[in-house]
């Protein structure tokens, strides 16, 4: 009955089993290598830099260092505040279900390619908003006072017709409320233009404060830009924010506070490393998106604060020059070091916001599931 | 623990070399530095169910794991002493571990059926080693099933998704897909401890009925389960062999105070 | 003391509808920019009227209205007019102030004519004179119909006489016609029929007239040939790469520092990858492989140039974290239960990875696969470096040994529409175009993205439902 003692090894599932394991470990570390090539690859084309250090090479990178910059800052400044506000509303205040629709057609936004983005800026939006540049401003001021107003009409109408409109589908409703008054700010702004400044404001800017406006210029840049950022930064804010212990907002409003108080005092807090990630990854992509830059703007290498002038970035100046730069040449090697400084830079931002982003991990963790 | 001064040392449980399955001697296992068993000894009886007992953390589990080298999955695991198949050592450098593993099948706490169809999860043992013709395929199958009391439930679906079945019927599935390689020895690691008292109950007939064909190992913290269904038992605590005997005796008349607190429920 | 049912206007409510104000506006300006690609990109496929003008001054004007635009210090608008005939005009565009226009009339024997040389034509049809026949009129047009689908050299001889707005005769031989509108004659039925024949010609034709006319067919060819060659390097890479860290690699503290290394680089901007394409496949590698089997052919360069073998190889490093990262997922989802129940039954570890663990994989690599197509599909800025063409002569697959031509240049979408919008010579023409490509590379992205959502919404609702039990 009993079976014979255990016989060695059967060799060939073995042999398999070993061959198989070998082929995988060499593509795993193959793979691996060849990221950690690009590193050294970038590294090893700049040394040539190092032997003939010229002041050149500064005068010419300083200029698109500050172009990338300036893009960067100006997207961040259209990007944070949308992408955060969104996020806080989404996580906190939207009603579960709609929150399940809107927030995976929000991060469709970030599939929308850099090129369609940048050709919409560049040949659709930057001339329009040269030839509407007050309407245009009127409207980053006029939009949200309209989103207030509307709270202010919401808390006065009787809580019987509110039930219609419930805050937690506000982000919605407001829709076509926000495309309305934007119809209202268009038809209005040109004719208030006229009486008060007495002329287009382009002009007037030229004439009183002498401030050149580029067609394609930093303004449209932050606005296209801010466009492709929103939606990774709200993706990742959004869910460190509706991670936090549903436990802990409700013990704070248990205690008397509004729901805003409980967001400031314990959400903010306890998802703060979150959103901070959430921001250092909308900055590195903000600093490395070439399009988008390249399409939207004049690509002037020039050092200038003003927001309606053009502007050259790191990634533009690659795309543009690289391929016609003769492979040894000093241009060649400038450009590869102007790559350095991108990949370094989102590499480590990204880096730093990985960690947090564990550390916060671990201490939702330990602070109870909800 | 004033109970511990006037406890006697536990008698050493031994079986004749002829009835003898498995046997550890003097094993220790440790995950990185934290000791999991310490220095263990004792014997499992061919043919017979054997159940380990003890509270959660005891080590029970570690030790079923390593009967068919399954610890060997979890890289801070370190291990010293011997465990003897049938005499033969199974940490040997040339012992085909596969091969052990097909003759010490294992039954896990949870039901763990392939996302496949029933047929195809009894199949998937025979699959591995050589090709059969269908016919000794179905055959070994309809056994396996019919051991495991499954087959009047799902013969008529065998094609089906395997994950559709009960948990109750899961788990005899696992046992199924177990006994179609034929294994000398079978580790049930807590089976019944998902599943609701009917379920529980269809499973303990079943180990009941299997240990004429092999010999089985239980793990259970159920200490009637124990009680209903094993001939022999061993308790352990803290990775230590506390008692081993008989079952009757081991429940009636513990030979040491730990075993008896254990049994009675009272704290220790 | 507060009473407790007073209601009031909290302060920080304030906060509260800014936030939903963000929601909206951010919806508001995705709808924004896919409403004005649908609108643009499809409408300019339905044929405009073509008008005939009678300006103030006397003058006469046919042409298709393309978009109004107002007159600087308050003085009307005017209106952009589609006129052709370059060749009489000098201009293919006039810009017509509203205020001067007396009459518009929307004549039915008005018709524009798309031909070989010098671009389009619009005039009023005056005959068509073929094999001694003279027809005027519906029969004209009908005949004009069947004789163009005719191919250019089976044709008869023949003529086809306009009358130009100006009134004087334009003699045009059929041979170089290609294609003919006549929208005001047209009933809306017949106008859809158009317009369905218009898409379909941009998808299916080659641009014509410096990407000003015609369709994006190479374009969408090489996009796809590029991708496909992608797929087949990226996927046994990241899937292999995500095995061996997920199960065989020791998981302690580097491994763990690889797995974040790979994540960061979904977030190494895609021209870096493009310098890397460039400098290491291109030129080193590229300009090796030349050296030593193509030095026939030096200095012009074979391989150590930019083309479809180093852009597919550039975009696979590109999308193989998106592949790692969604293939490591899905790894780590399936329960080690799986893996020991069928280790147990005596598995090696290769047959418990290919008969257990990547069925159940499977779903999350083909997420992860359609991810990095998506992105593939979309990203310009690499393979400006490293292998597009302005205008491929020659297609990277075709009839002659050994068919995929991995060293030449192909076309894609996204760089089309860059160069099309950005370095044309007639933008005003080619802007309808741009709109029609950019709808395109956006359907195709969203489609991608929208399926593995979905793949991934009922994976995890696969999982949900019968694993937790394990």
């Amino acid at each position: 009955m009993t079976r014979p003692a255990l016989p060695a090894r059967t060799p060939w599932r073995q042999l398999q089993d070993r061959i198989a394991t070998g082929l995988i470990t060499a593509a795993g570390i193959g793979v691996l290598l060849a990221i950690l090539a690009i590193g050294v690859f970038l590294f090893w084309e700049t040394l040539p830099l190092l032997t003939r250090f010229e002041t050149l090479s500064l005068e010419r990178l300083s200029p698109l260092a500050w172009g990338t910059l300036k893009a960067a800052i100006a997207a961040l400044v259209v990007a944070l505040p949308l992408a955060l506000g969104g996020a806080i509303y989404s996580a906190l205040f939207m009603s579960e279900r709609l929150r399940a629709r809107i927030k995976p057609i929000l991060e469709l936004m970030e599939a929308v390619p850099g090129v369609v983005v940048g050709f919409v800026a560049g040949l659709v939006l930057a001339p329009w908003v040269e030839r509407h540049l007050a309407s245009a401003l009127a409207l980053v001021v006029w939009l949200p006072l309209c989103a207030v107003l509307a709270g202010l009409l919401w808390h006065a109408t009787p809580a019987r017709l509110r039930g219609w409109l419930p805050l937690g589908r506000a982000g919605l409703w407001l829709l076509p409320w926000m495309a309305a008054m934007a119809v209202l700010a268009l038809w209005a702004a040109p004719m208030i233009e006229q009486r008060w400044l007495g002329d287009d404001l382009v002009t007037l800017l030229d004439r009183r404060f002498g401030l050149d406006y580029t067609t394609r210029n930093t303004l449209i840049v932050g606005l296209a830009m801010g466009f492709a950022v929103i939606p990774g930064v709200y993706s990742l804010a959004e869910d460190a924010l509706h991670d936090v212990p549903r436990s802990l907002m409700e013990g704070a409003q248990a205690l008397g506070a509004s729901r805003w108080q409980a967001l400031w005092k314990v959400a903010l807090p306890m998802a703060g490393p979150g959103i901070f990630s959430a921001a250092m990854i909308g900055a590195g992509r903000a600093v490395g998106e070439t399009m988008i830059v390249l399409m939207a703007s004049s690509n002037a290498a020039l050092i200038s604060l003003s927001p309606f002038e053009g502007l050259r970035s790191f990634s533009a100046a690659i795309a543009i020059e690289l391929p016609e730069a003769p492979p040894g040449g000093l241009t060649y090697h400038l450009l590869i070091l102007a790559a350095l400084v991108l990949f370094l830079f989102t590499f480590l931002v990204n880096t730093l916001a990985e960690t947090v982003r564990q550390r916060l991990r671990r201490r939702y963790r330990s602070g109870g599931g909800r | 623990m004033v109970a511990f001064l006037n406890d006697e040392p536990a008698p050493v449980m031994t079986f004749p070399a002829g009835e003898r399955c498995l046997s550890v001697r003097d094993f220790s296992l440790a995950y990185g530095d934290k000791p999991a068993l310490k220095a263990l000894t004792l014997e499992v009886p061919r043919h017979r169910v054997t159940a380990f007992i003890g509270p959660s953390g005891c080590g029970k589990s570690t030790l079923l794991r390593s009967f068919n080298r399954l610890h060997d999955l979890n890289e801070s695991a370190v291990h010293q002493g011997r465990i003897e198949l049938e005499g033969r050592d199974i940490f040997a450098r040339d012992l085909n571990v596969s091969e052990l593993r097909r003759r010490v099948g294992m039954v896990f706490q949870s039901p763990n059926p392939f996302p496949m169809s029933i047929y195809e999860n009894v199949a998937f043992g025979l699959r591995l080693e050589r090709r059969l013709p269908k016919r000794k395929r179905d055959d070994i199958i309809e056994w396996a099933l019919r051991s495991a009391a499954l087959w009047d439930e799902v013969k008529d679906r065998l094609h089906r998704s395997a994950w559709q079945l009960s948990g109750g019927q899961q788990q005899r599935l696992v046992i199924a897909r177990t006994l179609a390689v034929k294994p000398d020895v079978l580790l049930l690691d807590e089976p019944a401890s998902a599943l609701d008292p009917i379920s529980t109950l269809k499973i303990e007939e079943l180990i009941r009925n299997l240990k004429n064909e092999l010999t089985l190992v239980l793990v259970t913290h159920n200490m009637q389960q124990a009680a209903r269904v094993s001939d022999y038992t061993a308790f352990l605590q803290q990775g230590e062999l506390v008692e081993y005997g008989p079952t009757d005796q081991v429940f009636t008349n513990p030979k040491r105070q730990r075993t008896e607190n254990y049994i009675t429920g009272r704290v220790i | 003391m507060k009473r407790l049912d007073r209601r009031r206007w909290p302060g920080d409510a304030l906060w509260t509808w800014l936030c939903a104000g963000c929601v909206a506006l951010s919806l508001f300006m995705l709808i924004t920019l896919l409403t004005l690609l649908v609108a643009r990109g499809l409408g300019h496929f339905w044929p405009a009227p073509l008008e005939a003008l009678t300006l103030h001054s006397g003058e006469q004007v046919i042409g298709q209205p393309v978009r109004e635009a107002p007159l600087p210090h308050g003085a009307g608008s005017e209106r952009l007019y589609f006129t052709g005939n370059r060749e009489l005009n000098g201009a293919d565009w006039r810009w017509v102030a509203l205020d001067d226009i007396a009459a518009v009339n929307e004549p039915e024997d008005a018709i524009r004519l798309e031909r070989s040389p010098w671009g389009d034509v619009t005039g009023r049809l005056a005959a068509l004179e073929v094999e001694g026949e003279r027809l005027t009129g519906a029969p004209a047009r009908a005949r004009l119909q069947s004789l163009l689908a005719l191919p250019a050299g089976q044709r008869p001889r023949g003529e086809l006489v306009l009358t130009t707005a100006q009134g004087s005769p334009l003699v045009q031989p059929l041979a170089t016609i290609t294609a003919f509108q006549a929208p005001n004659a047209l009933s809306t039925l017949e106008k859809a029929g158009v317009w369905g024949q218009g898409v379909w010609r941009f998808l299916s034709e080659g641009p014509r007239a410096a990407n000003t006319g015609g369709g994006v067919w190479p374009a969408i060819f090489g996009t796809l040939l590029m991708v496909i060659v992608m797929s087949v390097i990226v996927t046994p890479f990241g899937v292999l790469a995500a095995i061996y860290l997920n199960e065989i690699a020791h998981q302690n503290r580097l491994t763990r520092l690889v797995r974040i290394g790979v994540r960061n680089l979904a977030g190494v901007p895609s021209i870096v990858y493009g310098v890397f394409g460039l400098g290491v496949f291109v030129y080193g590698i590229g300009g090796s492989i030349d050296t030593w089997f193509f030095d026939e052919a030096l200095p012009s360069p074979t391989f150590g140039t930019g083309g479809l073998l180093w852009a597919s190889l550039t975009l696979a490093l590109l999308t193989l974290p998106v592949v790692i990262v969604a293939t490591e997922e899905g790894l780590a989802r399936i329960p080690d239960a799986q893996r020991e129940g069928a280790l147990a039954l005596g598995a090696t570890r290769l047959e418990m990875l290919t008969r257990v663990v990547l069925p159940m994989a499977t779903p999350a690599m083909l997420t992860g696969v359609i991810l990095a197509v998506a992105r593939a599909a979309g990203e310009v800025a690499p393979l400006m470096l490293v292998g597009v063409a302005k205008l491929a002569p020659q297609m990277p697959l075709d009839g002659e040994f050994p068919y995929l031509h991995l060293e030449r240049k192909f076309m894609h979408l996204g760089y089309h529409l860059f160069d099309t919008a950005f370095h044309g010579d007639d933008v005003e023409a080619a802007i309808p175009l741009v709109y029609a490509t950019a709808l395109l590379l956006v359907l195709i992205v969203l489609v991608l993205n929208l399926t593995a959502i979905f793949l991934r919404h009922h994976l995890r609702r696969q999982q949900g439902g019968s694993w937790s039990r394990s």
